[in-house]
C-alpha cells in the first residue's frame, strides 16, 4: 500500500515533468537577436517611384519591402506625395517599433495604419506571437514624416512617443541630448540610439545591433540635406562617424532618395516619378565623405557631393532647381 | 513702413529654413504664461491658408501703401479668433487677439508651398484659467482651411507636453487632461468605467490583485488549499483549518510587507511545496483531522503569508495608504481562496456521502496533489 501509493505520487510528479518538457518543446521559445553577426537583409533592386501621371498611378499607396523576417521597410507612394518618404518597422519578441508615419493625413488616400496592423498581424502569425505592442516613435519632428499619425492614437495596446522634441527627449530617455548614447531594447532586440540634430533639432538616429543597420533618417541620405544648424549637423554627423568606429556598420538607411543615379545630379522638389534613383542605403564611404566636407564648409550656401547635397543653410525659396 | 519691411525680408533672406521638411504645417499651442492666464499661439502660413491670397499677404507685409491692405487681414485674424474653438471643462473659451508677428521673404515665397512664410498670432483665452484638473479640447470648425495638418501642443501642468494632430478628417484633438494622464485609447465603456471605479478607490484595484494572487497567479496555494478540502468531508472542520491559515499568514504578510520579518525566497518557496506534499501525504494516512493537523496548517500559513509577500513586494504599494492596500489585498486573497472551496464543492461535494468517495476520490486527488507538491519541491530546490 505504502510502495503504491509512493509510486503514484512520484508518477504524477514524473508525469508533470514530462509534461513540461514536453510543452517546452512544443512551444517556441522567444525570438533571439544575437549581435554577434549582422542579420542579413535584402534591399529591393528598384523601390516603386512613382509614375509618368500621378493620376493614373496604380502602384499600393504604401510600398511594404521585407528586408528580413523582423525588418520591414515602407515607402509612402511618390504619387501621392512627392516626399516618397520611408518609414521602418522593426520587430522584437511583443513589441514592434513603427518609425514615422508619411506625409499624408488622409487614411482614405494613405492607410499607413491598416498596412501595419496587416504587417503586425502576418508577423504574429508567422512566428507564433500575439498582443504585440506598438510604439509609434519618429525620427524627427517635420510635418513629412509624422502626417499620419493621428491614424494610430486610437489604436490599443500602443505607445505614441509624441510630437513635441520633451516627449521625445523623456521617452528615448536622454538627459544630454544629443551627445549620449542610449541603449533600447525591442523586446530582446538591442538598438543604440544617439541624437542627431542639424536638419532639425529634436532628431535621434538608431543603430539596431542584429542587422548592423545605422538609421540616420533625414539628416544623411541620398538627396538634398537642408541644414538649419550647421554647427549641430557637423557634430552629428562626426558621432555618426563615433558610432561606425565602435559597432560593426552593414548599411546607412535613411528616409528620402532626391538623387539621380548621375553624380551630383538631383531630382527637382516635388518630383513624382523617379526612374534613374539610386538604392536608398548608402555606405560608410559615404559619411566618410560627409565627415570631409564638415571640415571643409565654412558658410552658408550648396555643396554637391556625389551622392548628397549639402544645403547648409539656405532656405527652400533658393534652391538649384530649374 | 516700405523700408522697415524692406529689413524684414533682407534679415529673412538667409534665415535658416525653420521648416526645412516642409509641410508648412500648422501650429496651435496653449500655454500658461506669466500672467496667470493662459495664451493660444498660432503659427500658420497664412499666404496659402485660404484666409489670405499670396497676392494680399504679401500686401500685408510689404505694407504697400492700399486701403484695403489691413482689413483683409483683420479678416484673416478674426476667422482664426473665431473658428479656432478651444472647449475647457466643456464650456466654449473665446479667444481674444492680443498681436502678431507676420513675415515673408517675397511674394514668389508666398507662393511656393514649399517655402513656408509662418505668421505668429497670439490669442488670450478668456475666462477662469483652466486647472490642473481640467480637460481641454481643441477643434477647427469645418469653414476653417488651415495648410494641413495641425499640430497642437500644450504646455501645462504636466511635466511634459502634450501633443495632438488635427487634420482634415479629424479637426478636434479629443479630450486633452491637463494633468499630463492619458485615458486609455480605445479602453470601451467597461474598463473606462472600471478605470473611474478604481480611480475612486483604488483599494478595489489592490482587492482584484490579491484575487489574482489565488487564481489564477497562485497555482500552489489553490493546490494547497484543494489539500485541505481532501481531508475534510465537514464543513466545519475545513473551514476552522482555512481560518487558521488565514490568520496566520495575514499576520507574515503584513510583517514581512512592513518590513519586520524578511523571508528570502529560495528558502520559502521550497517550503511552501514541502506544506502542499505534507498536507495531501497525510490526507492518505488520516482518516479525520487530528488536532494537532491545525497547528501544522497555521504553521503552514505563516510560510505562505510569506509567498504572497513576496509576490506583493514586485508590486509598487502606495506609500501613503499601505495599509488600506494591504488590507485589501489580503481580503482579494481570502475571496480568492473561498472561490476555490466553492469550485470544488460544486464538483466534489455532492460526492462526499458516496461509501468509495475516500477510496475513489479524495485518496486520488491527495495523491495527485502530493505529486504536483513533490515535484514543486524538486523544481524549486533544484
Amino acid at each position: 500500500m505504502l510502495i503504491k501509493r509512493g509510486l503514484a505520487i512520484v508518477m504524477v510528479a514524473t508525469g508533470i515533468f514530462a509534461m513540461e518538457v514536453a510543452m517546452s518543446v512544443i512551444m517556441k521559445g522567444d525570438l533571439l537577436f544575437p549581435s554577434n553577426a549582422a542579420a542579413p537583409g535584402q534591399f529591393p533592386e528598384q523601390w516603386i517611384h512613382g509614375s509618368k501621371s500621378a493620376m493614373d498611378n496604380t502602384d499600393p499607396a504604401v510600398q511594404v519591402h521585407r528586408y528580413n523576417e523582423h525588418t520591414y521597410i515602407l515607402r509612402e507612394n511618390k504619387a501621392i506625395n512627392y516626399e516618397g518618404a520611408f518609414m521602418y518597422v522593426f520587430f522584437g519578441n511583443g513589441v514592434a517599433l513603427l518609425i514615422d508615419q508619411g506625409s499624408t493625413s488622409s487614411p482614405a488616400l494613405f492607410p499607413l495604419r491598416e498596412v501595419v496592423d496587416e504587417l503586425i498581424a502576418n508577423w504574429e502569425e508567422e512566428f507564433d506571437q500575439s498582443s504585440t505592442h506598438l510604439i509609434v516613435a519618429n525620427s524627427h519632428l517635420h510635418g513629412d514624416h509624422y502626417a499620419a499619425w493621428n491614424q494610430f492614437v486610437d489604436r490599443e495596446n500602443t505607445t505614441m512617443v509624441g510630437l513635441t522634441h520633451e516627449e521625445m527627449m523623456h521617452y528615448w530617455g536622454f538627459s544630454n541630448y544629443p551627445d549620449e548614447r542610449l541603449e533600447f531594447d525591442l523586446g530582446g532586440r538591442k538598438f543604440v540610439i544617439t541624437g542627431t540634430p542639424g536638419h532639425q533639432s529634436s532628431e535621434i538616429a538608431l543603430y539596431d545591433e542584429w542587422t548592423d543597420l545605422l538609421y540616420t533618417g533625414d539628416m544623411f541620405y541620398r538627396g538634398r540635406l537642408y541644414l538649419e544648424d550647421w554647427d549641430a549637423w557637423a557634430a552629428s554627423i562626426k558621432r555618426l562617424r563615433a558610432m561606425a568606429d565602435d559597432y560593426p556598420v552593414s548599411y546607412l538607411i535613411n528616409n528620402h532618395i532626391e538623387m539621380t543615379k548621375t553624380p551630383m545630379v538631383d531630382y527637382p522638389i516635388g518630383t513624382t516619378w523617379q526612374p534613374n534613383e539610386p538604392p536608398m542605403q548608402m555606405s560608410l564611404e559615404m559619411l566618410d565623405e560627409a565627415v570631409k566636407a564638415t571640415e571643409v564648409i565654412n558658410q552658408a550656401g550648396i555643396y554637391k557631393y556625389p551622392d548628397f547635397l549639402i544645403y547648409n543653410e539656405v532656405p527652400w525659396a533658393y534652391t538649384t532647381d530649374p | 513702413m516700405t523700408k522697415l519691411a524692406g529689413c524684414i525680408i533682407l534679415s529673412l533672406a538667409w534665415l535658416p529654413a525653420a521648416h526645412a521638411h516642409m509641410l508648412n504645417m500648422t501650429e496651435i499651442q496653449i500655454a500658461a504664461d506669466t500672467t496667470a492666464n493662459a495664451t493660444v499661439t498660432v503659427r500658420i502660413d497664412l499666404g496659402q491658408s485660404g484666409l489670405m491670397t499670396p497676392e494680399s499677404y504679401w500686401d500685408a507685409v510689404s505694407g504697400a501703401d492700399l486701403p484695403q491692405k489691413n482689413e483683409v487681414l483683420n479678416r484673416a485674424l478674426e476667422a482664426l479668433e473665431s473658428k479656432i474653438e478651444v472647449v475647457v471643462d466643456g464650456g466654449l473659451r473665446d479667444l481674444k487677439l492680443r498681436d502678431y508677428q507676420i513675415k515673408a521673404v517675397s511674394l514668389e515665397a508666398i507662393e511656393n508651398p514649399l517655402t513656408p512664410q509662418m505668421t505668429e498670432v497670439r490669442f488670450a483665452l478668456t475666462g477662469a484659467m483652466p486647472t490642473s484638473e481640467s480637460i481641454i479640447a481643441i477643434r477647427l470648425k469645418d469653414t476653417l482651411d488651415v495648410p494641413w495638418p495641425c499640430l497642437v501642443r500644450v504646455d501645462y501642468f504636466a511635466a511634459l507636453p502634450i501633443s495632438r494632430l488635427l487634420t482634415e478628417e479629424a479637426r478636434s484633438s479629443g479630450e486633452i487632461r491637463l494633468d499630463g494622464s492619458r485615458a486609455e485609447p480605445g479602453a470601451d465603456f467597461l474598463i473606462s468605467a472600471v478605470l473611474k471605479l478604481q480611480a475612486w478607490l483604488p483599494s478595489l484595484t489592490w482587492l482584484m490583485v490579491g484575487v489574482q494572487h489565488i487564481i489564477p497567479m497562485g497555482s500552489d496555494h489553490m493546490v494547497f488549499i484543494l489539500g485541505l478540502f481532501f481531508l475534510s468531508t465537514k464543513l466545519a472542520s475545513l473551514l476552522l483549518q482555512v481560518t487558521a491559515f488565514t490568520l496566520a499568514h495575514s499576520v507574515t504578510l503584513a510583517l514581512t510587507t512592513l518590513g519586520y520579518i524578511a523571508a528570502p525566497a529560495h528558502f520559502v518557496e521550497p517550503l511552501i511545496a514541502a506544506s502542499i506534499l505534507y498536507v495531501a501525504i497525510d490526507n492518505l494516512y488520516s482518516r479525520k483531522v487530528a488536532k494537532w493537523r491545525l497547528l501544522v496548517v497555521t504553521g503552514f500559513g505563516l510560510l505562505h503569508g510569506m509567498g504572497f509577500a513576496s509576490a506583493l513586494s514586485e508590486l509598487a504599494l502606495p506609500e501613503d495608504s499601505m495599509l488600506s492596500a494591504l488590507m485589501f489585498f489580503n481580503l482579494g486573497v481570502e475571496i480568492g481562496q473561498i472561490a476555490v472551496l466553492f469550485i470544488a464543492y460544486v464538483v466534489f461535494g455532492w460526492l462526499q456521502n458516496w461509501p468509495l468517495y475516500r477510496q475513489r476520490v479524495a485518496e486520488p486527488a491527495s495523491m495527485t496533489i502530493a505529486g504536483i507538491g513533490l515535484y514543486w519541491l524538486i523544481k524549486r530546490l533544484a
